[in-house]
């Protein structure tokens, strides 16, 4: 566990440092998997379709607010429809256009959750996502949830019958209009989809802001139960087709993806917890406060203990030359030193012997 | 020499210049009441046209069923459910219109407040810089 909490703290120090660039490569793999997914299921207009154009796109959406991703996914995907069916466009931009009346007016900013549900129902965890935004975000995420679970459903119907959607002529175009208004609208695994997913979000938000110990943790398991429990019942219930298999792997991927989430964004030591109890003229407060699980990350300092030196080559003479300079002087100097030495050891000694003398002379004679 | 309080006011005041600044005084030209009824007016609009499509694909993808055995009272009786649907549509969305609009007047009047303060704080920072 602590490993992984030096991981987080390394992580978040790397962002800090280089934000700009971190925010710039997120924005074009979520580009890329976007613009790809639509190109590789979608792929009827050619020159739309080309690699050039899912990696120019991706780079451009980097550099503008990601509403503009939102708008180039549906202007790419319309694209694509016309190729097939002016009708089967129609419709698509109306459902588009319902979309922005409805919710992207109001959160432009937030438009870009619509783009994760298709994602994620592409890489077979669509599970995760009620769970995410319940875990991060709030009950109106319902809306965005529905507005690409929607989409999703109606790219994969175009993905899987676009020969049938291809008519010729008014009648063609007319059969095409009411089958693919009627796949988009009434699709009752889509809208089996719709149910579980908002109940888990609602779920998974009502558990994880109450105050209960582990209450992520608790909200994460249960919403991927009621996933599976309310996708049961309703495909009973609508007579709906759905492979339970997927259902209950998808939710342990999506719990998995979960606790993930949980240690990145809501790392809590409930052994510390502490509970207070005080008041003022007005009311009496219970509080609990939790401590975050916080380790710093480990600094590395790096001591040379080998620094790079340079080497040259001596000339050998010189030096020998410049110390037999040095030399001389330095005889001279030790020579005096030791005359200097035996010259002072001389007077000691005859102090010495004067003092003796001198001592010897005033003893009494016995 | 570089006064640290002006740099950091002038750095917060840049900021929100441009990310909220030029929306948030193009909301503050208004009246509170006139901004959220003007936007719940536009909004009132935008509902119409949605729910006019909504009904319009539901229409379409249902064709078969409705024409069948299609008679004056069931004509009268669908009309009957999809205004009633439009008005309780309608009737949420001005109320929820309403109440965001009035919220954004709010926080766009406190930070412009805010933005303000901030001025004639720079504005004294000025003086006794060049005194």
């Amino acid at each position: 566990m602590s490993t992984i909490l030096v991981w987080k703290e390394q992580l978040q120090t790397l962002y800090a440092k280089y934000a700009t660039y971190v925010d710039k490569a997120l924005k074009i793999i979520l580009g890329l998997a976007v613009f790809g997914i639509i190109n590789s299921n979608l792929g009827y207009m050619k020159l739309a379709a080309s690699p050039l154009v899912t990696i120019g796109l991706s780079v451009v959406c980097a550099f503008l607010p990601l509403i503009f991703m939102v708008v180039f996914a549906s202007l790419l995907v319309l694209a694509h429809l016309y190729s097939i069916s002016l009708a089967v466009m129609g419709v698509a931009a109306a459902i588009f256009i319902v979309m922005y009346i409805f919710y992207f007016r109001f959160t432009p900013k937030k438009a870009w959750l619509v783009l994760l549900t298709p994602i994620a129902f592409a890489l077979k965890v669509p599970y995760l996502i009620p769970i995410a935004l319940g875990l991060m975000a709030t009950p109106v995420s319902i809306v965005p949830i529905a507005c690409g679970t929607v989409t999703y459903y109606m790219l994969h119907y175009v993905h899987t019958s676009s020969a049938a959607l291809k008519g010729g002529g008014a009648d063609g175009l007319i059969t095409s209009l009411t089958s693919f208004a009627k796949q988009a609208m009434m699709n009752k695994e889509m809208w089996v989809m719709i149910i579980a997913f908002a109940f888990c979000l609602c779920l998974v938000y009502l558990i994880r802001t109450k105050s209960a110990d582990h209450s992520w943790k608790i909200a994460i398991v249960t919403g991927a139960i009621s996933n599976i429990v309310v996708i049961a019942i309703a495909s009973m219930v609508l007579n709906v087709k759905i492979s339970y298999g997927g259902v209950i792997f998808g939710s342990i991927v999506a719990v998995g993806l979960g606790f993930v989430l949980e240690i990145l964004f809501f790392a809590v030591d409930y052994t510390r917890t502490e509970r207070m109890q005080f008041e003022d003229d007005e009311y009496y407060y219970y509080v609990k406060a939790v401590p975050k699980l916080a380790v710093s990350a480990p600094k590395k300092q790096v001591s040379r203990i080998n620094e790079h030196k340079d080497t040259a080559i001596i000339d050998t003479e010189d030096i020998k030359k410049v110390a037999a300079k040095r030399a001389v002087p330095q005889a001279k100097k030790q020579q005096a030193s030791v005359t200097n030495w035996k010259r002072k050891n001389a007077d000691e000694i005859l102090l010495t012997r004067s003092l003796n003398k001198d001592l010897k002379e005033r003893q009494p004679k016995q | 020499m570089i006064s640290k309080e002006r740099v950091r006011i002038m750095t917060k005041m840049s900021l929100y210049e441009k990310k909220l600044g030029e929306q948030d005084l193009k909301i503050s030209n208004y009246y509170k009441k006139d901004y959220s009824s003007l936007n719940t007016l536009i909004t009132m609009l935008w509902v119409t046209v949605g729910y006019a499509i909504i009904a319009g694909l539901v229409v379409v993808s249902n064709l078969d069923a409705l024409m069948e055995n299609l008679t004056m009272n069931k004509m009268i009786l669908m009309v009957a459910i999809a205004v009633g649907g439009y008005l309780i549509v309608l009737i949420a969305y001005i109320i929820g219109a309403s109440t965001f609009y009035k919220k954004k007047h709010n926080g766009a009047k406190r930070r412009i407040k805010q933005y303000y303060r901030d001025l004639s704080r720079l504005g004294k920072i000025y003086k006794k810089e060049s005194r």
